[in-house]
């Protein structure tokens, strides 16, 4: 299940975050979202210890752990997109085409002329948009 | 085969080297084992690695064992083969033989025998005892070594050496060395080749029945082994991992029902480095071995390599990664396992990585490295806290731990354990159960800071409560949880005890119905989360075994001790390998227990590194959380500034992160600390919460020296009005940087709305240029606050740590100095020269207001203004330029614009205020002036036609005024300008005789020449004649004829004839009066004329009366002069034409026309006194200019004066002329006159002159 999504600007200020936990406990996952962070900086900042993704967006697994699992994307322009679910047991093809769909919503998002470049993202129809293609996400690995 | 693994493993712990045999063929070991055993360890060997390549090791170990020793000949040969990796590497035959037939016969053939097994790597070392100087025995040695070396070295290679006793030679050591490292080199490979063979012919077996993974890792781990013992490290990792891979192969598949392990004491703390913790032998189970055991071994075997090959970092990198998948095995064993025993393993492995690796890193790797190893450190700590935290949670200590992000995000996703039974309560708890009852009720919720209601972040899964009930009563009557309605417990385990009423419980039990309803209380009623806590407690007692843990588990104190250990060293890990964003949340976590614990200032250190990375970034939903803490350690600590600091900054963060209330409650702090308690003056930085912009449009304008109000919106974030004390801005000029800011204030107390205010603000006047705002200062109390922040005109831009570049729009404009007003005379031609006269003055406001302007009038000398008269304004209209030159003047100035307005203004100490309606609008004000000139006017002759009196006369007519205006909002702007106004008599007068009849009448005319422009009327003229001249027909000097009256228009003349005769009668009469020394013309003259022309009929008299004035002029008259008595002639040129640099006579004829009695004034008799006069750059005179010529003083006589000259320039120039300096030029008579010019013609163009320069 996917707990949260977010986006996260190039100045690694938070975009959007949407949790899709029931309990009211975003907090904790502004706070992954947070630390994972520190992988993406890592990883893009030694090139090196990952040559094969160098010239990809998807930053693949961040962030092991034993009870959820943090997936990174880098877009062009910075922006990172980031996923924690709680399914220790996803398909990189199902969360490759996850941050494809995700990072386009996002384009629309920000293609928006009201929108102002690096702020938050408040517009209702991303945020029904990510919704979707959560369910669907979510349709994908169950089905 | 398996049954030969305790004796693989004894052989394994007894054998760490390499053997080398020594068969002492000639008892020769005594003498030589000192020099051998020295050689060892060897220094530097080349070996083969299991791909054949060669790898250099260094300090290669080995031991000499003779042959005869027992641990050599007790061996079976099956053994042998099987531990082959024991068996000696190389074998040294040592020889001694001086007597070559001995050795032919006896030795040889026993020689011959030792090596002739093939599998052995041999070489003679031959002793030589014989003494240097013994050259007999030398002799004999050398010819035995020499059959030595013909019988046993082949082709290939050599096996002999030869050792000298007495005199060791150097080389021999070396080529020891040599054949040892070479025979070790070719049983190694030969060994490796052999095991190889027997892995693969045993892999190809794998998926057979009769697979025995036991025999296999026998195989393989002998080569390990063997690979170790040669110090082929690498190898050796490379077979244990593949024998890992093979293991976890063979484990996975289905099938076989295997023991998993970790069952017995001592299981619970990990074995990850202790290769024989168990033998391998208690661990074997069938074919294979015990999964939790002997992947620990495996483990424990590599990290031993990896530490021999010196490499930490790749230690704590497969020890993490492997406790990861050994957790998640473990999970999958947790039913069978003691409870918690994950938990618990995975905190010892945690910390026995850390302790193993920390110690021999020795921090010389490339950074990058170092990183990934702190990093990984990092992962450790932190991974071994969340178990511990969870340990403690599960027996009681949870209501203790921070509820923080950080901890929720560690532990609310983590799975309870799963135990096949959750523990019951033991025996004879109640005192264990009712503490822990105590413990928690005793634990204050913590409230947070400033009564913030927020939602507790969960720590659990789920229930604890719940979820242990649950599991009992699964085994007991099913599913509990669906007997029992939990939904109301939300969360936290603390609230489902309290709604958990043992009331409710009591009536629960009853509606039980089970099959063990009667056997034990524990599984009849649900557990008190009290009693599930004693029961954890009471379970984990049994399996954790490590005292350490046990103690830290043991009380509170102790837990949050080791929570701190781990917390801090996961923090302090996660900041060396720049993790900074872990590191930093989990100092928060510090921060929480140093709050707990009363020391503020280490948590408030902390807490701000929290904030300022949250704040940094713009994460402001966990800012929210961390700073009211931060701001209650500063409250604690007295800390004002930064308490009001956070106060602000809890202020500006995001709506909907606190509530209305709670932000209330922020500013009320706010100002009660301004105002009550801080004794000085606190700066402040209040950019986030207050922010200002200017006004939306175009700057304010304002002229250079002018003060102004400037409106300025200013945000207010706080929740409920805030009064300021005191509000100033700075400005900052764009264009010109070096004068600094400049500050702008305003002194009265505002009162901010929530929300947009605007706030006008006074400038004073400013430099040109174009200001843009600076920084928002203020006050509230004792509060100095300051905002640099500048809001886009809507609210208050909450993410200022992104702030864009400050906008650059002018908020104010002040203009370069310009021309504000103009004052000009309103009219350009001259006065009346004393007469009242309207003196017009054009105010002309450019693009600026004039109200209230005051104008200053200071008159020259000869100028005054008459002020019994009011000063007339209307307004300037433009039309009066286009008509200036109509007569119908009257219509012209007056516009009915402002009808209202008055037109009447009085002047008063030399100054007028000008009227509201006049300030943006041209005005012309009219001043009653009166310009007084006492000399008379006089009369020019128009013989002498000269222009200077007139030209006199314009200097005389000017008259200054000095303006004054004062100007502007303050009257601030001042113009100042000096006009000069023409005054003029209403005509000149030139007189010439008309005429001289015979009859002595002199027709004088008087030519009246206007210079104003307006219509002079005469209406009347007379003459008083001077003495000496009387009107003919003595009338009473009106002129000839009467034209009156006479019309004068503009700029034109008009004449009056007198006729009068030269009175010869009074000349004896007149020696006793005063004589008239001049004769007056009296003109009785009326002007009409517009002021807004010039000259018009004065101010006391209405316009266009017909009121006459009075106008007097002097006249010269001379009595015409009787007596010339020389006469000088001009001698008409020779030539008809000059020409530039022809010489010619100029002739002047003087003569006599008197006698000489007659004219008294001549001095000399005879001679008469004359000057050529000529301009030198046109004539160039030859002779004399000046001299006397003789002229007798008879009257008729004559003379001539000539004068040789030439001319220079060609034209028509004036000649030379004859003066006559000794006469007076009444005594004069030109007849006939020189020429005014004479023509000069260019000179011809053959000729060439020098023209002097």
């Amino acid at each position: 299940m996917i707990a949260s999504v977010a986006v996260v600007g190039h100045q690694n200020n938070p975009l959007y975050l949407q949790s899709f936990t029931n309990a009211n406990d975003a907090l904790k996952l502004h706070h992954i979202v947070h630390c994972s962070l520190d992988v993406i900086d890592e990883r893009v900042n030694n090139p090196k210890r990952s040559v094969s993704t160098l010239n990809e967006s998807y930053l693949g697994l961040l962030y092991p752990t034993e009870s959820y699992k943090v997936y990174g994307y880098l877009s062009n322009t910075k922006a990172k997109f980031l996923v924690v679910t709680t399914d220790l047991d996803v398909k990189d093809a199902d969360i490759r085409s996850f941050f494809r769909r995700f990072h386009a919503a996002y384009v629309d998002a920000v293609s928006n002329p009201f929108h102002v470049p690096e702020k938050k993202i408040v517009s209702r129809t991303f945020a029904q948009r990510v919704s979707g293609i959560v369910k669907a996400f979510a349709a994908g690995t169950n089905g | 085969m398996a049954n030969y693994l305790a004796q693989f493993q004894a052989i394994k712990n007894t054998s760490d080297r390499l053997v080398v045999a020594v068969e002492d063929v000639s008892d020769l070991w005594p003498s030589v084992k000192e020099g051998l055993e020295k050689r060892l360890p060897l220094k530097k060997a080349s070996l083969n690695n299991k791909t054949r390549n060669p790898v250099y090791v260094e300090n290669l170990q080995a031991e000499f064992i003779l042959t005869t020793d027992s641990r050599l000949r007790s061996r079976f040969p099956q053994e042998q083969y099987l531990f082959w990796f024991r068996e000696p590497y190389a074998t040294i035959v040592l020889v001694s033989c001086e007597d070559l037939d001995e050795f032919k016969t006896i030795l040889k053939p026993r020689l011959k025998l030792i090596v002739q097994n093939e599998e052995r790597e041999w070489f003679i070392v031959f002793v030589s005892k014989a003494h240097p100087n013994n050259d007999q025995a030398t002799k004999n040695a050398k010819k035995v070594y020499a059959r030595l070396e013909v019988d046993f070295n082949t082709r290939k290679r050599e096996r002999c050496c030869k050792l000298d006793l007495n005199g060791v030679d150097a080389s021999f050591w070396e080529d020891f060395d040599f054949k040892i490292v070479e025979s070790i080199r070719n049983t190694l490979d030969r060994r490796a080749q052999f095991y190889e063979e027997e892995i693969r012919k045993m892999s190809e077996q794998r998926l057979m029945p009769v697979w025995n993974f036991c025999n296999f890792f026998i195989l393989k781990e002998s080569l390990a082994f063997m690979f170790e013992m040669a110090h082929l490290h690498e190898d050796s990792l490379r077979e244990y991992d593949e024998l890992e891979l093979c293991y976890i192969e063979t484990v996975s598949t289905p099938g076989k029902q295997r023991d998993f392990g970790g069952l017995e004491h001592g299981d619970d703390q990990a074995a990850l480095l202790k290769p024989g913790f168990k033998p391998l032998s208690q661990i074997v189970q069938d074919d294979s071995f015990r999964e939790f055991e002997f992947r620990q071994y495996l483990f424990a075997r590599q990290v031993k390599l990896l530490f021999r090959l010196g490499r930490p970092l790749e230690v704590v990198m497969r020890g993490y990664s492997f406790i990861i998948s050994f957790s998640k095995t473990l999970a999958l064993h947790e039913n069978t396992l003691p409870f918690c025993l994950r938990e618990v393993w995975v905190i010892s492995a945690c910390l026995a990585i850390i302790s193993s690796t920390s110690s021999t890193y020795d921090g010389l790797a490339a950074p990058d490295n170092e990183k990934e190893f702190y990093r990984l450190h990092g992962d450790l700590y932190s991974l071994c806290r969340i178990k511990f935290m969870r340990l403690a949670y599960l027996i009681g200590y949870g209501v203790e731990i921070e509820k923080s992000p950080v901890n929720s995000a560690s532990l609310s996703m983590l799975p309870w354990p799963k135990p096949s039974i959750w523990p019951a309560v033991p025996e004879d708890a109640s005192a264990k159960v009712l503490a822990k009852e105590k413990l928690i009720l005793q634990a204050n919720p913590r409230m947070k800071h400033f009564n913030i209601q927020r939602k507790q972040l969960p720590l659990e899964p789920s229930s604890l409560l719940r979820e242990a009930n649950r599991r009992r009563a699964s085994l007991s009557v099913g599913n509990l949880s669906e007997l029992i309605d939990y939904r109301q417990i939300d969360g936290s385990g603390i609230d489902g005890h309290q709604k958990f009423s043992p009331s409710t419980t009591n009536s629960m039990s009853r509606t039980y119905s089970g099959p063990n309803l009667e056997s034990s209380l524990s599984l009849d009623r649900p557990m008190r989360i009290s009693e599930v806590h004693v029961a954890a407690e009471h379970a984990l007692e049994n399996t954790v075994t490590d005292p350490d843990l046990l103690k830290s588990l043991s009380s509170l104190e102790e837990f949050e001790q080791k929570y701190m250990e781990l917390t801090k060293g996961a923090a302090d890990n996660y900041h060396h390998s720049w993790w900074k964003r872990h590191g930093v949340a989990l100092d928060g976590e510090i921060a929480a227990l140093c709050f707990k614990h009363g020391n503020y200032d280490l948590a408030a250190k902390s807490y701000e590194k929290v904030c300022a990375l949250y704040a940094g970034e713009g994460w402001q939903d966990l800012l929210a959380e961390v700073l009211p803490n931060l701001a209650e350690c500063q409250k604690i600590l007295n800390d004002q500034a930064g308490y009001l600091s956070s106060c602000v900054r809890l202020l500006s963060l995001e709506d909907g992160l606190f509530l209305a209330k709670e932000r209330q409650a922020f500013q009320l702090e706010v100002v009660r600390l301004a105002h009550s308690e801080m004794k000085h003056p606190v700066p402040l930085d209040v950019s986030s919460l207050i922010t200002f912009s200017g006004n939306p449009g175009p700057p304010l304008q304002l002229c250079d020296g002018d003060p102004g109000t400037l409106p300025v919106t200013v945000w207010s974030g706080f929740p409920d009005d805030i009064t300021l004390e005191s509000l100033s801005l700075t400005l900052t000029n764009t264009l010109n940087t070096d004068e600094g800011v400049k500050t702008i204030k305003s002194s009265d107390a505002h009162i901010l709305k929530p929300g947009r205010n605007v706030i006008k603000l006074d400038v004073p006047p400013q430099k040109p240029g174009s200001y843009v705002l600076g920084v928002l200062t203020g006050q509230i109390g004792n509060l100095r606050f300051r905002s640099h922040n500048f809001s886009k005109g809507g609210p208050q831009d909450n993410d200022d740590f992104m702030s864009y570049e400050k906008p650059t729009r002018p908020v104010l404009k002040v203009l370069k100095p310009r021309t504000l007003v103009d004052i000009s005379a309103a009219v350009s031609s001259a006065l009346l020269m004393n007469e009242l006269q309207w003196l017009g003055l054009i105010v002309k406001p450019i693009d600026y207001s004039l109200k209230g302007s005051l104008l200053s009038i200071d008159t020259g000398p000869g100028l005054m203004i008459d002020e019994s008269h009011t000063i007339d304004i209307n307004e300037y209209a433009k039309t009066m330029e286009d008509k200036v030159h109509a007569h119908d003047s009257n219509t012209i100035t007056e516009n009915n614009t402002h009808p209202l307005e008055p037109k009447q203004l009085y002047i008063e100490n030399g100054k007028i205020a000008l009227p509201d309606w006049a300030s943006d609008t041209s005005t012309t004000l009219w001043f009653p002036v009166h310009a007084i000139d006492d000399r008379m006017a006089r009369a020019a002759s128009a013989v002498s036609c000269a222009d200077s009196p007139h030209r006199q006369n314009m200097v005389d007519g000017m008259r200054t005024i000095a303006l004054k205006l004062e100007f502007g909002a303050f009257r601030n702007q001042i113009f100042e300008r000096t006009i000069a106004v023409h005054f003029t008599d209403p005509f000149y007068v030139t007189t010439r005789v008309a005429n001289k009849c015979n009859d002595g009448t002199l027709l004088l005319q008087a030519t009246i020449h206007s210079q104003v422009k307006a219509t002079l009327c005469l209406y009347d003229a007379w003459l008083d004649l001077q003495a000496g001249f009387v009107h003919v027909r003595k009338e009473n000097g009106r002129p000839v004829s009467s034209f009156f009256p006479l019309v004068i228009s503009p700029s034109s003349t008009a004449g009056i004839l007198f006729s009068i005769c030269i009175d010869n009668m009074a000349i004896a009469a007149d020696q006793n009066e005063v004589v008239q020394a001049e004769s007056i013309l009296n003109v009785m003259y009326g002007i009409s004329g517009d002021r807004s022309n010039g000259a018009h009929s004065p101010t006391s008299l209405k316009l266009g009366s017909s009121d006459k004035l009075f106008f007097k002029v002097a006249i010269a008259l001379q009595r015409p002069i009787l007596d010339p008595c020389i006469a000088v002639g001009f001698v008409p040129f020779s030539s008809n034409c000059l020409r530039v640099g022809q010489l010619i006579n100029m002739k002047w004829r003087v003569e006599r026309l008197k006698d000489l009695e007659a004219s008294p004034s001549s001095s000399c008799k005879d001679e008469v006194l004359y000057e050529v006069d000529a301009n030198p750059e046109i004539w160039m005179i030859a002779g004399r200019t000046m001299g006397h010529a003789l002229l007798s003083n008879a009257r008729g006589s004559r003379t001539e004066i000539t004068v040789t000259c030439m001319p220079l320039v060609s034209g028509h120039v004036r000649p030379p002329q004859l003066g006559l300096p000794a006469m007076d030029d009444a005594n004069i008579s030109c007849n006939p006159p020189g020429p005014h010019l004479v023509c000069v013609l260019p000179p011809t163009l053959s000729s060439s002159y020098c023209i002097p320069a």
